[in-house]
């Protein structure tokens, strides 16, 4: 029974890991390496931080999130930061939020373990949530936040460019040859996928000697190997585990607290995400294994949203960080949003 | 001298402290070496990605490792 426990994990590992380092976990890991190491960090924040209409802020908020941070354990500082310096709540909020839930590591993966279609809806919900969640703590706080505001700092002058042109264009090069393998080469035996792969990547790597400085490559294959060292073993860890979980749950169970698409099981989907912690690209295997076990979609998508960017340890932080009643509302509508865009997808789109 | 080293106990804040450490012992400098973990503190610092690098007050780098280099040239300044 053990033995076949710990096969259970091994073949998980096996499937998950060995079919997608090569085409999806390393040009991944380059993808987010070079987006740290070309993005201004600094100056997207001080957009951020400025005190712009939430006409602008809210989607600007959403769409820098993706190049903020790649885990949450990230996020909550420099979300707390643009929050104390001056920054609107809604905008530190929808941060908070969107960044580990459409993260660029996690949606891609989650693309090619589940399904392309799943990992659209991650993204679209994740950013319409987004506003919501921005609207909510906006009106909620309104008041206190009129008082506050007005020590608030003026943004500023920005004269550093978010990223150069000869980076966006190496950004879209890796892009490309994460998207070309899986989705050029649908039929035929795994190798074509590598071989569509090497070509791309010469590519990436022959504008990169061709245009950008030595030190800069070097700064940004430096970047990327932190991300491999950091996430590399949670994942395969991760992943094993959740081989596991798939071994020793009843099906019987699953199909019936997460089957389905009703709003129970979403609730219930939506809670566990909440109060457990998926490293970084974990809750894509998890989910998975619990949709192969008899999960819905719509539940599924909860998971997804919900999983990477709440777990018990970061609700305490991000008491600790905006106070209990901010973290209050911030918790509650979470779970309110991740529940309702599992049951609308489940049963409207899906 | 004071260097203050901001971060949440990431990997990165581990790696740059130590940096700081060999850094000061090849200089022989005397430095006191302060970790703030608390993130209400570090934002006060105005530093929002981490980890990041304080002497004296004055915040070196943030959001990046700098290398061993660096750092010694920034304690050879205040020295």
């Amino acid at each position: 029974m053990l033995l076949e426990i710990l096969i259970g994990g091994l073949i998980a590992l096996k499937e998950y890991v060995a079919l997608h380092v090569v085409t999806c976990l390393i040009p991944a890991f380059l993808l987010a390496g070079g987006i740290i190491a070309f993005t201004s960090r600094d100056t997207i924040l001080k957009y951020l931080g400025a005190k712009a209409k939430n006409i602008i802020s809210f989607p600007l908020a959403a769409i820098s999130s993706i190049f903020i941070a790649v885990c949450s354990c990230t996020v909550i500082p420099v979300s707390a930061g643009i929050y104390r310096k001056g920054g609107a709540i809604a905008p530190a909020f929808i941060l908070l939020w969107v960044a580990p839930a459409s993260n660029i590591l996690a949606v891609i993966y989650t693309g090619n373990i589940i399904g392309y279609n799943m990992a659209v809806a991650r993204i679209i919900t994740a950013f319409v949530t987004a506003f919501v969640m921005g609207t909510v703590m906006y009106l909620s706080f309104r008041k206190e936040e009129a008082d506050r505001m007005v020590e608030g700092e003026e943004g500023g002058n920005n004269d550093k460019k978010i990223i150069a042109g000869k980076d966006i264009i190496l950004l879209l090069l890796i892009l490309f040859s994460l998207l070309s393998p899986n989705y050029l080469i649908t039929k035929g035996p795994y190798l074509y996928k590598v071989y569509v792969f090497a070509i791309s990547i010469s590519i990436t790597f022959l504008y990169a000697c061709l245009t950008i400085k030595k030190d800069r490559i070097f700064n940004w294959l430096k970047e990327t190997w932190w991300f491999v060292k950091l996430i590399f073993p949670l994942l395969l860890m991760g992943v094993f585990i959740v081989g596991v979980i798939g071994k020793i749950l009843p099906q019987q169970w699953i199909e019936h607290w997460l089957g389905g698409n009703s709003l129970r099981s979403s609730f219930l989907a939506t809670l566990i995400g909440a109060v457990s912690y998926f490293a970084t690209m974990t809750e894509a295997p998890f989910v998975d294994t619990l949709m192969k076990l008899g999960m819905g979609k719509g539940p599924a998508l909860a998971l997804l949203l919900s999983g990477p960017g709440m777990s018990l340890p970061n609700m305490l932080a991000i008491i600790k960080v905006f106070g209990f009643k901010k973290a209050s509302v911030y918790i509650v509508t979470m779970v309110i949003l991740a529940t309702i865009s599992g049951w609308f997808w489940g049963n409207y789109i899906f | 001298m004071k260097i203050e080293i901001l971060g949440t106990g990431c990997p990165k804040c581990k790696k740059l402290n130590e940096l700081v450490g060999e850094a000061i012992n090849e200089l022989g400098a005397s430095a006191e070496i302060i970790k703030v973990t608390d993130i209400n503190k570090i934002i006060d610092y105005g530093v929002m990605v981490t980890p990041a690098l304080v002497i004296d007050g004055n915040v070196k780098v943030a959001g990046k490792i700098p290398s061993k280099q660096e750092i010694t040239d920034w304690i050879k300044e205040k020295k």
